[in-house]
Order: C-alpha cells, then structure tokens, then sequence
C-alpha cells in the first residue's frame, strides 16, 4: 500500500515539495491513510485544540468543539454549527463597480457590474480571504458544501466520530 | 448471470434486455460477478490493455491520413470500441467528450430499427452528427462500423473528428449565428454513408456540395472509417484467439468493472454530501449583423449545481434553475451533457483502471426538461453548446475538488475549466479559392490553479486533456493572415495563493484576399465564467476584440517604423491605437462585421483560468519570477497581491519581503476595514431584491429560473425572505 510521511504530506499541502516529488504522488496509487495523517498535518497548523474532524477549505475546519461541531477558521474563528452556511457568519466585501473590479483586474477585460459582482467572504477576526463567489446581483449566497459527516465516518472510513 | 453467449436475439431485444438487467440488479447487463476477471486476473487486464492499444493505434494512423490541422496538428479525434449494444469498451486519448455520445449514436439506431431498414450489415459505415441522437454539435462527426464473427453482430467500431468546416450560416462550425437548427450546417442523422467499406460515393458528392471546404470533412471519413476498419480486424482477431464466447463476457465484465472503479474512486477519493455552485453565461448579440429577430438579443444563463455523493458513491449532478433554451447557438442535448460529464470524469477521478461506459453509469444527471440541457424542442441550435457546456462542467471540477481537498488529496484539487473562444473565418484564400475553417489554437488557453501550485499557462482546454495549440506555420498554410504577435496576456490568470494559468492573444495581419469573413463564439461577455476557489478569484473575461481595418502597417513596416503586436496592457487604450493608423473597432462578444480584406490587423484573446486561495498568501518569489516573465504586471504584484518589487542589479524584479509583510498587514487592515456583516450586507440588499432594481437581463434570468424551477424559487424567496414570484413575475397565475 502506498503511504507517505506526516512531513511529506505537510509539505505537499503547503506547495513545498519539489515538483517531481509531487508528480509522484499524483501519478501513483492513491494512499488510503491520507485521511488522517492529512488531518493531523492540519491540526499541527492551528493553535486550537478541538479536534478537527473535516477539512472543508484552504483554512476551514469542521472540528469537534465540546458538544457541538463548527466550521471554524485556523485562525480559532468560529463560524457556527457545522450544517449552517458558514459564508453567512463571515465579513462580507462586494466589488460591484467598475474601480472595485480593477483594483483585482487592472488590465484584463471585466464584468459589467450591472451583471455580475464579486462577493469576498471574509473572516471577521483574521482577515483571510476564505471564499470568492462571482454572481449576478441578488443572487442568494450558495450553501458550497454539506459534508454527510456521519455517513463519511461510519461508511468510508469505518471509524465512529 | 455471465453466461450468455452471442446472443441470436435482434439487438433492439438485446438492448432493451440490458437496460431491464441493469435495472433490476444494479450491475451492467446484469453481471453481478467479475468471474472472468476473478478466474484470471492477468488474462482480463491483459485483454483491455490490448483493446486500448487497438484504439490509440488506430486513432494515431488516422491522424495521418486527415487532411484538417484540426485533428492532424490539435488531435480533435477520439475513437472507441462498443458493446453490440453500443456501450463503450475501451478508448483512446483525444476528445474523449464523443465516447458516450457514440454509444448514444449507436443506442440510437439500434432503438429506431435500423436491423429492420436500412440494415445493418457486414462493411455497412453509419455517420452522424445530430446533437438528438448522439453528438455534441454539427462539426463533431461521427462514424461506426458494426464488428460481425461468422454473421453474428458482436461489437462496434466508432470514432469522431471534429470538423473545421460544417457548411452553416457562417463558416467554421461552431457557428455563433445559427439560432435554428436550419442554419447550423450539414446534418448527417444517423445516415448509412457507406457499404462493402467504402464511403458512397453520393454522400462525398453531398459533402463536397454544400461545405465551403470539403476537403477536411471528406478526409476526415476516410481517416475515420480507416481507424474504424483497423479496430474491428484486431478485435476480429483477438475473437479468433480468445473466443467468441469469452469475447462476449469479458466485454461487458470490463464494463461492469469500470462501473465499479468509478465507485471505489469517488469513495477513495471524495466525502459524500451535498456540493453546489453555480456559474454564469453572458451573450451580448444586441445590434449585431446577421441576428434574426427570434428572441431578446442578450442572454445572461444562470448555471447552478448540485451534487450529491451518496455513500455508495454515487455522483449525481442537478441542473435544475438552470435556464430555458433559446434561439441562439449555445444550447446543448442530453447526449452532450453526458459527454462534458463523461471528459471530466476520465480527467479527473478516473484516470487509471479500465476506463470506459462504466464510469459513466456510476453517474446521474438530472437535466430538467425545457432546458438549455434538455431542450423539449428538436428544431434549437447547438452549434456553439460548449459555451454553456464548458462552465457548467467547469463548476462540476471545482465542486469535486472541493470533495478531494476534504478528503486530503490536495494534489488532485484543480479550479479547472475553461470557456476558451473559438475563431472561425472563411471567404476567399490567399490562394484565391473558398474556404472556411476554424481555428484551434484555442486549445491551448490557461487552465484553473491547482490547490497546491499555479495553474497551466497557455497548456489546457477542458474538452480535450491533449490540449495543444499546433504550429503557427501549419495555421498560416490554411488561413489568409499572417501572425504579427502571439504573447502571453499578463493577469489574466485568476489571482490567489495560486494564479489561474494564463492565456494568450493573437494578432493577425489579413493577407492576400479580399474578403475574409471573421466570426467568434463561446464568448462570455460582462460575467465571469472561471471562478475561482477557496479564496482565488475569478480568471478575469476575455470578451473584446480588437481590428484596425484600412491600416497603415505596410507603410510603417516600409519605413521601419514600431508596430504593436499585442493590444498590451492599457485597459482603455490599446497599443495599436498607440501605434498603427487606421480605423480602430472593439467589439464585445461574439465578432461578427462586414469581411476584412488584406491589411487590416484583428486581434483574438482566449481565457486563463480561476485561482486558488488567498491573494495575500502568494509566494514573492514566484511573483518577481512571473513579473520578469509577463505573467503578471508590477502593478498587480503590489496592488492584487501585495508583494512590492525592487530592482536587482541588473534590473531583474526582486521581492522585498520586509516591505511585502508592510504592505500586506496594511491591505489586511484595509480588507477588515471594508467589509461588513454578512447579515447587514443581506439586510441592506434586501431592499434592492424587493424592488427588483436589477438590469433587465438580470430581471429576465430570475424570472424564466422561477418560471421552469420550484426549488429555485423557493430558495431565492427563503434567502431574501420575500415572494420571488411576485417580484419576478408579476401578475402570473400562483
């Protein structure tokens, strides 16, 4: 079975390791411990000890925090229980004009923002960007990812949460 | 359940008995069991590695015998080996979207009695290109042979090129003006074009009578049928060698066995649960030439996903909000959703194993009827489908890699698609003669980021994983225009952690005619199409064009004098303003004007791709390397990504880091400083939703989605807590 160091995959998601390394591994078997060890590479980033159960972004969690299960931002920022869209706890920067929109896309051709907006989720404590969403005016804020965490545990990885 | 021998029953009965066993135990053709692959392991990987090598062979012969760049220099081709049911075996590399839209084709005259009349005989070549019974749109023509052993119909042989030329309203084949189906070109339904393997002699006459170059279409089946040709001897003789019987079992084990390999990989490589988004599809035609009055002349299409991975593994996609058809060229068919869905798939989870039809039935896709994905009308356009085809599959890659990245296989994690427009022309050739074709460098635009590294600059296209752009010598030997520039567009990767890859633009000189018709589709114009993840942002649009007609470029060349070669990065004024008199036009979306003659100069830009995560966690290093390279401009390094250069010694771009960790706590600050609530942002939209104070296409998008959708309704009414019907669609019945 095709298996790889904490360190590597440490490096792996950081974009650290070196390119024919990580063609490697893609090229290869897929190794089926990458779950957890991938999961203890994430809970030596953060400073917060709740245990983390789901990676669901670059720098969002779902962690076990007491009873309840939150998505939280590595920053230790919670955004609420886990099966709520947690873009709606976040800090919000729409770019709904011409001058917002150049100041990401100086010279390239843009949206016209009478059709489109860029909505950046933001979270409210640590500043990190977590999410962009491109859409029309008044379109409603997606719900991106409603993990079936119990069905994942129980049925994939055989293991009780 | 295996042993069921070459079967004497009609195929209609075969087929109608698969499909009844396949529903009633869940396994194709009802194998419930791998025995041939348990008995001998080897023998069975050994049989498909052979079948794969048939196809990658025939598919490389053909590429030699067409007379298109388009399949000889981009690969537009894909040949495959089905089932006598018509169920994908095994395929080659290529265009791999067309491998279940041939099974379609084939599913399609079996279903419509084809044993019965025309016949379905030994030698006998089928053709299609109708997008209702088994393709994607015109150019992408189809070929089968059937595979007979000793008067048994025990297999096909198919393939498909795509075609520079259809024969439509205006040349090339992704024709932007049809908005019927009457103007799109050539159809061939599903015709017996050939008997005794040779191509009828009537059927090149029709071709070579209503193409503006029949040479490519024409060359282009006779690859197609040499390539068809060569698979069913070799599997004729692999049934010598192995056995009718066995041939019979093991071609459908190898199905059932992708089935159950694409299963295992969702599991392996994904978290079951619900996954959406959504993207959008911007058509601006208002006043443009050409454009019948059918319907409003600027469309902005809503695309939203939802995808559920079950705990069996099984992935199903539902388009259901998405948008009705129209009367233009950008619907799409069942049979070409299936084909995006079935490109991406072999992409992106299946990419080992046997790859085959069994991916697909791992699969389900809700298409709701009245769609662009499901017209409930034969007579729509489809010329240009992968305009909305591409970003809804470019979504299905961001969702599923939102399904690695929980999972922890970073690596597979990919933004994806592209949209890349297509540039067709025809006319009058630099050698005096008519001629149409389309263009294929667009196969080579800028891909999405991946989450651990940059994406591919000018190196990826979505519907082809061979994405190569062919040699400019080669395009310039088809074309009455000469290349002037060809350059890499700074930014125009998504920004993020890391950049969407980049694409580029071309520049033109028209050249030794006097009337050259130029055309573009697949252009999204004033809405984003690539979006990004996890932070990146969108890949920026590339939706105007650039010409000079009447230039003076030949007296400035006499005189030595600067010429542009690319429409650089003044966002208002472009270097040929700068540097070449004439009469300048921009053009948003889709160009379509009067013939160009020699001397005027067009420029064509094609899309990078979205980026990945947050714009203030880029590498500076990386960054001065992409300045110095042109990937991205000094001014974007300092005001997108907050990385501030200085000069090297020799004048190379150098990160200061010390002044890069100032400058981004600064533009954190300021990102805090900006933003607001997210419930105080709804709270304050809310009133703009209620007045429906939006522009009138954007009006029009909501109220057809709330017409065809209930869901989406109800989730637009429960988010802004307001009656989207009434808002909507006034006055109509509840």
């Amino acid at each position: 079975m095709t298996a790889y160091s904490k360190e590597v995959l440490r490096d792996l998601a950081a974009g650290q390791l070196p390119w024919p390394q990580t063609r490697r591994i893609m090229s290869a078997y897929k190794d089926d411990d990458r779950f957890f060890k991938m999961v203890a590479v994430y809970q030596d980033r953060v400073a917060w000890k709740d245990p983390i159960l789901l990676p669901v972004s670059d720098h969002l969690f779902i962690c076990q925090s007491g009873d309840e299960r939150i998505t939280r931002c590595e920053c230790g920022h919670s955004f609420g229980d886990y099966r709520k869209n947690w873009k709606l706890k976040a800090a919000i920067h729409v770019r709904n004009t011409e001058e917002a929109l150049r100041e990401i896309y100086p010279n390239s051709d843009i949206p016209d923002p009478q059709w489109m907006e860029i909505r950046e989720f933001i979270c409210p404590r640590c500043g990190t960007l977590h999410e962009v969403e491109a859409a029309a005016p008044g379109y409603p804020i997606v719900h991106d990812f409603e993990p079936d965490l119990e069905g994942f545990y129980r049925d994939w990885l055989g293991k009780p949460l | 359940m295996l042993d069921k021998p070459a079967s004497a029953l009609r195929l209609r009965e075969r087929l109608l008995d698969s499909e009844r066993l396949m529903e009633e135990t869940g396994c194709y053709d009802g194998i419930t069991e791998l025995s041939l692959r348990n008995q001998d392991p080897l023998k069975f990987e050994t049989l498909h590695t052979k079948l794969r090598a048939y196809c990658v062979s025939a598919r490389e012969m053909a590429r030699r015998i067409s007379a298109s760049p388009g399949v000889r220099e981009v690969g537009e081709m894909v040949v495959a080996i089905y089932t006598p049911e018509g169920d994908a075996i095994a395929l080659s590399n290529g265009i791999m979207v067309h491998v279940h839209t041939m099974s379609r084709f084939i599913k399609w005259m079996i279903k419509n009695n084809y044993e019965e009349n025309p016949r379905i005989r030994e030698g006998d070549i089928f053709a299609n290109n109708d997008a209702f019974i088994g393709t994607v749109q015109v150019p992408d023509v189809m070929d089968v042979v059937p595979i007979f052993h000793e008067g048994t119909l025990v297999g096909w042989a198919g393939a498909v090129c795509h075609e520079l030329e259809a024969g439509g309203i205006t040349p090339g084949g992704d024709v932007c003006l049809a908005q019927e189906r009457f103007t799109e070109g050539l159809f061939v339904c599903a015709e017996k074009i050939g008997e005794n393997d040779e191509i009828r002699r009537d059927y090149v006459i029709r071709c070579e009578r209503n193409l503006r170059m029949p040479i490519y279409w024409v060359l282009d089946e006779k690859a197609k049928v040499a390539s068809c040709i060569d698979m069913r001897e070799s599997v004729k003789q692999l049934i010598s060698e192995i056995g009718l019987d066995y041939w019979m079992k093991v071609s459908k084990e190898f199905i059932e066995e992708g089935r159950r390999a694409q299963l295992a990989r969702t599991r392996q490589l994904t978290v079951p649960g619900i996954y959406r988004g959504h993207t959008f599809y911007g058509h601006v035609t208002a006043g443009k030439p050409g454009f019948q009055l059918l319907g409003d002349p600027d469309w902005l299409y809503n695309i939203p996903i939802e995808m559920e991975i079950t705990t069996d593994g099984k992935i199903t996609m539902d388009f259901e909000g998405t948008q009705p058809w129209g009367y233009h060229s950008m619907n799409c068919t069942p049979a070409g959703m299936d084909g995006g869905m079935f490109v991406t798939l072999t992409q992106h989870m299946n990419f080992e194993g046997l790859v085959n039809d069994g991916a697909w039935m791992a699969t389900e896709l809700k298409l709701p009827h009245g769609t662009w994905t499901n017209p409930d009308n034969e007579m729509v356009a489809t010329a240009t489908s992968w305009a909305l085809l591409l970003p809804a599959y470019g979504v299905f890659q961001r969702l599923l890699s939102r399904g690695f990245i929980a999972r922890g296989f970073v690596e597979e994690a990919f933004v994806g698609q592209v949209n890349s427009p297509m540039i067709e022309m025809g006319g009058e050739s630099q050698y005096g003669t008519p001629f149409g074709m389309a263009h294929f460098e667009c196969a080579a635009a800028g891909s999405g980021a991946l989450a651990i590294a940059d994406g591919l600059d000018t190196a990826y296209v979505g519907w082809n994983p061979e994405s190569d752009m062919g040699n400019i010598e080669v395009w310039e030997q088809s074309m009455p225009m000469v290349y002037i520039g060809r350059s890499i567009v700074p930014n125009s990767g998504g920004a993020g952690k890391y950049r969407g890859g980049c694409s580029f633009v071309s520049t033109w000189l028209i050249n030794k005619t006097s009337h050259l018709r130029l055309h573009t589709s697949e252009h999204s114009s004033r809405v984003f199409d690539n979006g990004g993840l996890c932070g990146g942002y969108p890949a920026p649009t590339c939706q105007k064009h650039r010409a000079v007609r009447n230039s003076n470029i030949h007296e400035l060349a006499a005189k030595g004098a600067p010429l542009a070669h690319a429409p650089g990065i003044d966002p208002h004024v472009s270097d040929y303003e700068k540097n070449i008199g004439g009469d300048h036009v921009v053009v948003e979306g889709p160009y379509i004007t009067s013939p160009h003659k020699s001397g005027d100069i067009f420029s064509h830009s094609y899309n990078g791709g979205g980026g990945y995560g947050d714009v203030l966690e880029r590498d500076p290093i990386k960054t001065a390397w992409d300045v110095e390279n042109g990937f991205l401009t000094r001014e974007a390094s300092e005001n997108v990504f907050g990385i501030i250069l200085k000069d090297d010694a020799d004048g190379y771009p150098l990160a200061d880091i010390d002044a890069t960790v100032k400058r981004r706590a600064e533009m954190r600050k300021a990102r805090l400083a900006k933003a607001i609530p997210v419930a105080d942002w709804i709270a304050a939209e809310r009133g703009r939703v209620e007045q429906a104070d939006f522009a009138p296409e954007v009006k029009k998008m909501y109220a057809s989605a709330i017409k065809l959708s209930q869901r989406f309704t109800r989730d637009f009414s429960d988010f802004w807590n307001v009656d989207a019907r009434s808002i909507f669609m006034p006055g109509a019945k509840p």
